[in-house]
């Protein structure tokens, strides 16, 4: 196990260095100037290229890219040309914003996935109709699911904000609303948070709750026809006892491993929403970032929700190594 | 169905248990006044870079710089003419070589830390501007020396002489006044970089009060301000990234307020829309046509000259921007060369192109690609319209769109941009014809994207700059027009959307800002 842990974990360093010189190469050919975004669109070029020249953008690539690995053994990721702030202390401003409405979004696919799985294997009424209103949903781009919602929810009923996060001023201690609204004991701001939270977190949710379901549906199917169900629902044990009982904890396991991969998407994918939304995580950050060229906010930003999607990918390998010893020893 | 049961029920639940927001059923148009003394005003985009007036160099966000700082002067309110008013300076005599500006300080101002504002501020705000170095920076690296005989006494000594001078202190982008005790005390090792991005040290009717980028911004009343106070003691500026989303916001009453943000394809709506008022209030932008010199089909002055008479550019003005502009019929913006001496000469022209194009060599290229701003709506409006009339004229062309930082990228490198470039909405940091020219025309100036330029029209830009001569600055446009390499498309207003019982709303504007002052605002009807 500590070898397969071992070869994981290289990997996942070596994807991460590989995607970082991708970053640097495509800066390397892109047209845009990045020193243009320090300075500001009406600076002069003679001041455009004094800056070019001091934030060490005219150096060879190699040069730009060593320093910028040499930058990360010392969590250093460089400043941002637009904030001008350094962007490791940007990201952690940001991401526990982008990691409450993920880890939101992630629990709601769940339960949809649940939902979606488990009333097929009971035969709910009307579950096909569900099915199919989700499946629906989940064919519609998240930009079109967030511009909907924002119409029907803000604009025609009035129930839910349509941007932002609640109005909770107290700092931290965790930079999610949510949380630390609770750890004020801050009721009404803990609901004004859940009711910015609902609209993004739903529409990041909708895909991946299709994607876990449809795997856990056909799982639960598999196991519903195995031996022991049978033999279990011939001694007269109700559908629903057999299903939460003896088929659920059989079944599951395919469903974890996707929903692993699918938190790492989500991660990938919450620029979008967070952009529709302006909600304060580092998908808004990153999304501010690139129409101006800012190449070390783009490089730090996609470098964390790569390593985050890479370790999501190694723990789903660990807990698939754990659940079957033989796929840690191939 | 258990879904939608699911979603509708925790909605429910969750809308019932607020007390927060005010929103409603939309599209009635209009809100009601507020209550508690709260203007909100929806911006499209966050403002994009930190709201420190030194380093501050985009657009979205001159609200906030222009509500918390105040710099020496200011551009007249509520005027199209390109006039100087004062602000911080009561007044200012300028010597007859133009090099040394006096100004007699206005007296009982403070700053948002208390501190009292006196002419060593000036001299410490010019000094930070230049250690920071933002793109506005340029406007006091001319100066020499600030010497303050007293206290409410600033004497500016430049290396040269510059009538642009007053016109630099005037713009949004001007030098701002700050407390020095309060950047010293909050220096850290960036010059109080950090601090200004999420506080202000300024003298203005509002202080900066949040700062969550991307999200939304707050400015809460000054106290201590020396002028005139609104009734609103606080400005929420809520960022959404959406045109519809912010439309809604408005039409639900969310939002009380849109200025300069909404595509000309909204104006319609808002025409006709009861409980709303609209306000097209005069500015120094305008829309654009800059050709690219370096390629191969417009290396001769003669064939950007027919291009450019082959726009139509009266209907391509009222059909896309429609009243939010006018057509521009002069070099420079509206208002700074006096009774529009600075005529521009190429006028439409519909069979110009279709005749060059016919004399030119069978083999000769006849394509085009003509480019605007991505997210641009005008811009891109405009330029599918110039594609289309090029068609008939026997041109194969296309429209494509360019991040900002691609076309502020090609004056490194002019073949790598497209054919000819338009600009949905563009000027200078202020209304002295030295800065429209310079910007447009020099290809040092940071916006003649493919740096097509002429010697002469530099040196007559120049020239005027140390003597403020009209005549010549009209010189310096009437050639560079012969270049063919630009266009002066439209005089842009700033189209200003608000509930009906916003008042002031052209009283808080001036020709240099395109955005209003809150303080000047109120409430009415």
């Amino acid at each position: 196990m500590t070898s397969f842990l071992v070869r994981r974990l290289s990997t996942a360093v070596l994807i991460l260095l590989i995607l970082s010189f991708v970053i640097f190469l495509l800066q390397s050919v892109s047209p845009g100037d990045p020193a243009r975004a320090y300075v500001g669109a009406n600076a002069s070029n003679e001041m455009v290229a004094a800056e070019r020249q001091r934030l060490g953008l005219n150096d060879p690539m190699l040069a730009q890219f060593t320093r910028f690995i040499g930058g990360l053994f010392t969590g250093d990721l460089g400043r941002s040309l637009r904030t001008r702030q350094s962007v490791t202390a940007d990201i952690a401003t940001y991401l526990p914003a982008t990691a409450e409405l993920v880890v939101a979004a992630f629990l709601i696919a769940l339960a949809l996935a649940a939902l979606y799985a488990l009333s097929g294997a009971l035969r709910w009424p009307g579950a096909s109709v569900g099915r199919g209103v989700l499946l629906l949903l989940a064919t519609a781009p998240p930009f079109l699911l967030a511009l909907v919602g924002i119409i029907v929810f803000f604009g025609q009923l009035g129930w839910l904000p349509a941007r932002g996060v609640g109005d909770f001023q107290d700092p931290g201690p965790f930079g999610m609303q949510m949380v630390d609204t609770l750890l004020h004991g801050q009721a009404d701001a803990f609901v004004d948070a859940l009711r910015h939270l609902i609209l993004p977190a739903v529409v990041l949710a909708i895909a991946p709750a299709v994607a876990i379901g449809r795997v856990f549906r056909s799982s639960l199917q598999g196991v519903l026809g195995v031996d022991y169900v049978r033999t279990a629902r011939s001694k007269g044990l109700g559908e629903t006892y057999v299903v939460v009982h003896h088929v659920v904890r059989n079944a599951i396991g395919p469903a974890l491993s996707m929903a692993g991969l699918q938190l790492g998407f989500m991660f990938a994918g919450v620029v979008v929403v967070e952009q529709i939304f302006s909600w304060p995580g580092i998908g808004n950050y990153l999304a501010a970032s690139i129409p101006v060229a800012d190449f070390p906010a783009i490089a730090g930003v996609t470098l964390v929700l790569g390593a985050i999607y890479v370790l999501s990918n190694v723990v789903v390998d660990l807990l698939q190594a754990i659940a079957d010893p033989r796929i840690a020893a191939e | 169905m258990w879904l939608v049961a699911t979603c509708t029920a925790t909605t429910l639940v969750l809308a019932g248990c607020s007390s927060g927001t005010p929103t409603g059923g939309g599209g009635g148009g209009g809100g009601a006044a507020p209550t508690d003394g709260t203007l909100t005003v929806g911006l499209l985009g966050d403002i994009g870079q930190p709201p420190d007036p030194d380093v501050y160099y985009a657009n979205n966000g001159t609200a906030i710089m222009i509500n918390a700082y105040e710099g020496l002067v200011q551009y007249e309110n509520d005027t199209d003419a390109v006039k100087i008013a004062p602000r911080l300076a009561e007044s200012w005599d300028v010597n007859p070589g133009n090099d040394v500006y006096t100004f007699h300080l206005r007296k009982g101002v403070t700053f948002h830390d208390g501190t009292p504002f006196t002419s060593a501020a000036v001299d410490v705000a010019f000094k930070r501007r230049i250690a920071v170095k933002g793109g506005a920076a340029y406007m006091v690296e001319a100066v020499k020396s600030v010497a303050t005989p007293d206290d409410y006494t600033a004497v500016i000594t430049l290396n040269k002489p510059n009538t642009a001078f007053l016109s630099y202190l005037a713009s949004p982008f001007g030098p701002k006044m700050e407390s020095p005790e309060g950047l010293k005390a909050n220096a850290g090792s960036d010059d109080a970089q950090t601090y200004l991005s999420s506080h202000d040290l300024g003298t203005g009717p509002y202080e900066l009060t949040t700062a969550q980028t991307g999200v939304k911004y707050e400015m809460t009343q000054y106290d201590g301000y020396w002028g005139q106070k609104s009734p609103f003691k606080k400005i929420e500026l809520p960022v959404y990234t959406d045109e519809s989303a912010l439309e809604l916001a408005f039409d639900n009453g969310t939002v009380d307020t849109i200025v300069a943000a909404l595509p000309s394809s909204s104006l319609d709506k808002y025409a006709s829309k009861d409980g709303v008022a609209n306000y097209f209030l005069p500015t120094l932008q305008g829309a654009l046509v800059t050709v690219n010199s370096s390629h191969d089909f417009f290396k001769t002055p003669e064939a950007r000259v027919a291009f450019l008479k082959s726009i139509d550019q009266a209907k391509l003005v009222n059909q896309v921007l429609g009243k939010r502009s006018e057509v521009a019929t002069t070099m420079y913006a509206k208002g700074m060369i006096p009774n529009g001496a600075d005529k521009q000469a190429i006028s439409y022209d519909a069979g110009a192109l279709k005749a060059y194009v016919a004399a030119l060599p069978p083999n000769a290229p006849r394509t085009l690609v003509i480019g605007y701003a991505n997210g641009n709506v005008n811009a891109q409006s405009m330029a599918n319209l110039v594609v289309a009339n090029l068609q008939t004229d026997g041109i194969t062309a296309t429209a494509q769109g360019y991040d900002t930082s691609t076309v502020f990228g090609w004056i490194n490198n002019p073949p790598s941009g497209p054919d000819a470039f338009i600009d949905g909405n563009n000027g200078p940091d202020g209304g002295d014809p030295y800065m429209w020219g310079h910007v447009f025309w020099d290809a040092s100036g940071g916006i003649n994207y493919f740096g097509c330029q002429s010697t002469e029209v530099n040196d007559l830009l120049n020239q005027a700059l140390g003597t403020g001569d009209t005549a010549t600055y009209v010189k310096a446009g009437d050639l560079y027009g012969q270049t063919g390499c630009f266009l002066n498309l439209s005089h842009n207003k700033n189209w200003v959307v608000a509930q009906k019982w916003l008042t002031g709303v052209p009283e808080s504007q001036n020709i240099g800002a395109n955005e209003l002052n809150f303080s000047l605002l109120g409430i009415g009807g």
